[in-house]
């Protein structure tokens, strides 16, 4: 009661005098809002005029081809950077199914073609894949460093291992000459377009892929279990090999019995020695390109395939013809 | 009356009392806390090891650092808990405040450059002021309308937000209107207040608009809160003005120390201002004043040893966790890594998280709490609903990422990972716990203040609002942070709902696809150059686990605030 009065008073006066300093610094501190731009926006706050790029490309798939595609998206956002190109890696099969055929995925990488299965998915929601091929890889089968004994293996040996037909459980049921030890497998999984290759191309269209191994969407969780057993075994695309060299033993491959063993490298993936060098691939959607934020993505990826970028990862890069090739697709679908 | 012999013995009374038994079981216990402490404690130096790289300076710039900083503070510690402990407390405020308040400001940083513009936060906050303004109107203008304010409640704030939408009475009256010759009156769409101000031809410069909408009131609410604990008038009205007249002179001092004025009013307003008046607290009451010595010794002992180390050249240490990698976004080169695009995805994401998951916890909790029957078939249904909240609070997270992917992405078609469905999801994660905790606070409020407070006549509505609810506010305050501290390093939903792995741009909109904090580092786990497995990785956990520390204490504080005067 008796404090009310004084109270009301002052807060009345405060009012006023906060409302007078605020007239007063409105009236002094002005700004224009169309920040001076000129060209007759009425301040719609989208600050960008029309040459400056910016959108967002979405890049999935292949864990294999995750590497090129952040390297990608990192020089391309040095040049433009309003456009967010966000990678990740699902792995080819899972990226097709889960993301680029829905249409929630601008692009997808993948370490094998796409299958009949997944373009049906795809165009019952529209979405038209283009192929491009970016770059070589060769799939490197690798073992325990101690593993002294193998130094080269056929593809049919690598079928015993990785099918169940066979029933192999130690390395001397390969061959007995190999000690009495249990083999450790460790592979991609079933999602992985690496699996995919290796299934199709060395265990064989007929016979089943192991279930009895370790699957796992991180290259690199095949590479630990490959190091920390002496009896392991596992494969997976070059660059993981190249960037853990110390850490584990690449095996050369021969196909036939009587062929040529030959070392997992970028030159005898690049020659064609190598038995198991595969193509690696992007998918773009075609009405993904008609954005033109992922256009000049695509069209700066095509071109890089070529350079040292993709060298340095640890894949093979594209050659000048297949640049130019890819270019003219992309021209044919998008123009 | 005689005193009775005992007719039976008490047990031992024959035999030496056995205490073997009782030791073992102490050591046992004590060996699995030691053994529970020493190892996350050695985890957390393995990783700090790796994140910091101590051992990567010369010896003479650690031996440099360590008689500067590490000795004096540990020296000043031990005198503060052998001889002086409320020293101790202060010292403890005052070291804690600077960094809570930089936190904040680099929060507030954060939310200018990336989520909205000065002018944005303006409107925005003057819509609401007048919202909230007109509800208060109609509560004095007509208090007895319930129904209508119930209408006013939730209107207004959609109008001055908002707008209204095109409706036929638009159209109506604007038609008419323009038939009888006016060229006024509602056009097809009233726009809100807020779209009014940002169309505004001219607008305050930045500055003033943080000031006004800023720094102000919290300096008022400041100025408030000391006038209220001092009884003075004056002393309040002294805050305020001294924080305002601070905080203009950034105009001169920002540019001149080369961090904009913006960036000092969120320094005075969020550091500044609370150190102050803790400091000036401390000081009147004269109690603990040499705990102030702490933070002094602290940044004079920097400063010493960085003059003495650049004198004596000594090569500081490299460490993976510096400015750069708070501040730049993941690159494919180590060195060049940073965590800045995460870290706002976080921050927004636990926006989404607070504004959805806070009313939504609280809320139920109240019901289940006051107003859910507890007799009867109903109580017995309500004991069912109380027993399975307690069961979701402990589903694992894959199961809310899955919940996510199917209700968020499959059935309303929101952008995989973007940042409102990853909000959402581990909102849903840690709703249960919201209410659980919610629900302990409001129970800990003693029955008695309710039965005084409807002895007195209150209604049920008028007790929860006056008297349960201001007194339960601190639990509830304290539980929902601590929820909070957990989704924020929730990494399973993140995954299920397809937060890229490699994001380079932080997200300025609610519904881009983003990365956060826990998902970015579990990237970088399998990347390719072991550098980021054992460098940036740990940097980055470092990180997480700070903002988890900061949270926490802040929730302690809360709690101890609620005991004291509870």
């Amino acid at each position: 009661m008796t404090d009310s009065p004084s109270g009301g008073l002052s807060r009345r006066r405060f009012l006023t005098s906060s409302g007078a300093i605020g007239t007063l610094a409105l009236a002094g501190c002005v700004q224009n809002t169309s920040r001076g731009d000129g060209s007759g926006s009425d301040g719609s706050g989208s600050d960008g005029s029309s040459d400056v790029l910016s959108g967002q490309v979405i890049i999935k798939g292949s864990s294999t081809v995750f590497p090129i595609s952040d390297a990608m998206a990192e020089e391309f956002m040095e040049e433009h950077g309003n456009v967010n190109v966000t990678v990740d890696s699902t792995g080819s099969g899972g990226g097709f199914e889960n993301w680029f055929c829905p249409g929630d995925s601008d692009i997808n990488g993948a370490s094998r073609p796409i299958s009949d299965a997944e373009i049906e998915q795809c165009s019952g929601n529209d979405v038209e894949p283009v192929e491009f091929e970016i770059a070589g890889d060769a799939l490197t089968v690798a073992v325990n460093n101690d593993a002294d004994w193998v130094d080269c293996i056929t593809f049919d040996e690598l079928r015993q291992i990785w099918s169940d037909e066979a029933g192999v459980t130690n390395w001397s049921d390969v061959r007995d000459e190999w000690p009495d030890m249990e083999i450790e497998r460790y592979g991609p999984a079933s999602t992985s377009g690496t699996f995919d290759y290796f299934n199709e191309n060395v265990v064989g269209e007929d016979t089943e892929h192991t279930t009895e191994y370790q699957p796992t969407e991180e290259d690199e969780t095949i590479v630990k279990g490959i190091r920390d057993n002496e009896g392991g075994i596992g494969y997976f695309g070059f660059a993981y090999f190249n960037s853990n060299s110390e850490a584990v033993k690449a095996v050369e491959v021969k196909a036939e019995e009587d062929g040529e063993c030959t070392a997992p490298s970028l030159a005898n993936a690049k020659d064609g020695s190598y038995p198991l060098a595969r193509p690696l691939f992007i998918y773009a959607a075609e009405s993904a390109l008609q954005r033109e934020e992922v256009y000049e993505f695509i069209e700066f990826y095509l071109e890089q395939a070529e350079t040292d970028i993709v060298q340095d990862i640890g894949y093979v890069p594209s050659s000048a013809e297949q640049r130019d090739e890819n270019l003219e697709k992309l021209d044919e679908v998008a123009g | 009356m005689a005193t009775r012999e005992p007719e039976t013995g008490w047990h031992g009374e024959n035999s030496d009392v056995n205490h073997l038994r009782g030791r073992a079981f102490e050591a046992t216990c004590l060996a699995a806390t030691a053994f529970g402490l020493v190892s996350v404690l050695l985890l957390l130096l393995f990783v700090a090891n790796d994140a910091f790289r101590p051992f990567s300076a010369d010896a003479g710039w650690l031996a440099t650092y360590a008689a500067t900083v590490v000795v004096p503070l540990a020296a000043l510690a031990v005198y503060y808990y052998r001889l002086d402990e409320p020293a101790g407390e202060v010292a403890y405020v005052t070291s804690g405040l600077p960094v809570v308040g930089l936190l904040l400001t680099g929060g507030f940083a954060v939310l200018f450059i990336e989520l909205l513009s000065v002018l944005e936060w303006f409107a925005l906050l003057i819509s609401l002021v007048v919202a909230g303004g007109l509800i208060v109107a109609h509560g004095r203008l007509r208090p007895k309308a319930a129904l209508e304010r119930l209408a006013v409640v939730f209107l207004s704030p959609v109008i001055t937000m908002f707008g209204l939408p095109p409706t036929r009475f638009n159209w109506f009256v604007t038609d008419t209107a323009a038939a009888l010759g006016l060229d006024f009156g509602l056009y097809y769409r009233v726009i809100s207040l807020r779209e009014a101000i940002l169309m505004l031809p001219f607008v305050p410069t930045d500055w003033v608009m943080l000031l006004l909408t800023l720094v102000l009131p919290i300096a008022g609410a400041a100025g408030w809160f000391v006038e209220k604990r001092r009884e003075s008038r004056r002393d309040g009205l002294a805050v305020v003005g001294m924080t305002t007249v601070v905080a203009v002179l950034g105009l001169v001092a920002g540019p001149l120390l080369g961090i904009g004025t913006e960036v000092w009013l969120l320094l005075v307003t969020f550091a500044a201002l609370p150190l102050g008046v803790y400091v000036e607290g401390v000081i009147r009451r004269s109690e603990g004043v040499r705990g102030l010595a702490f933070p002094v010794v602290a940044v004079l002992g920097v400063a010493a040893g960085a003059v003495a180390t650049s004198a004596l050249g000594f090569a500081g240490p490299n460490p993976w966790l510096d400015w750069g990698f708070l501040t730049s976004a993941t690159s494919r080169t180590a060195a060049d890594a940073g965590i800045y695009p995460a870290m706002v995805g976080s921050v927004m994401m636990i926006i989404v998280i607070v504004l959805t998951t806070f009313p939504v916890g609280v809320g139920a909790a109240i019901y289940l709490e006051e107003y859910a029957p507890s007799q009867g078939l109903m109580g017995k249904f309500v004991t069912l609903i109380e027993i399975n909240i307690g069961n979701l609070a402990g589903v694992p997270s894959v199961v809310y990422g899955l919940l996510g992917l199917a209700l968020f992405i499959r059935v309303l078609q929101w952008p995989q990972g973007s940042i409102i469905v990853a909000g959402l999801a581990v909102g849903l994660l840690i709703l249960p716990i919201v209410i659980i905790s919610a629900q302990e606070a409001i129970r800990s409020v003693p029955d008695s203040f309710r039965q005084a407070s409807y002895g007195m006549g209150a209604t049920r509505w008028q007790t929860i609002r006056q008297v349960v609810l201001p007194e339960a506010l601190p639990g509830i305050l304290t539980g929902t942070i601590l929820a909070l501290g957990r989704a924020i390093g929730e990494t399973a939903p993140l995954l299920m709902i397809g937060a890229a792995a490699s994001v380079r741009l932080a997200p300025n909109s609610f519904f881009d696809v983003a990365s956060m904090m826990p998902r970015q580092i579990f990237s970088w786990s399998s990347e390719l150059d072991p550098a980021f497995r054992h460098g940036v990785l740990a940097a980055g956990v470092i990180t997480l686990l700070a903002v988890l520390l900061v949270m926490n204490a802040t929730a302690i504080v809360i709690r101890n605030r609620y005991q004291r005067t509870g």
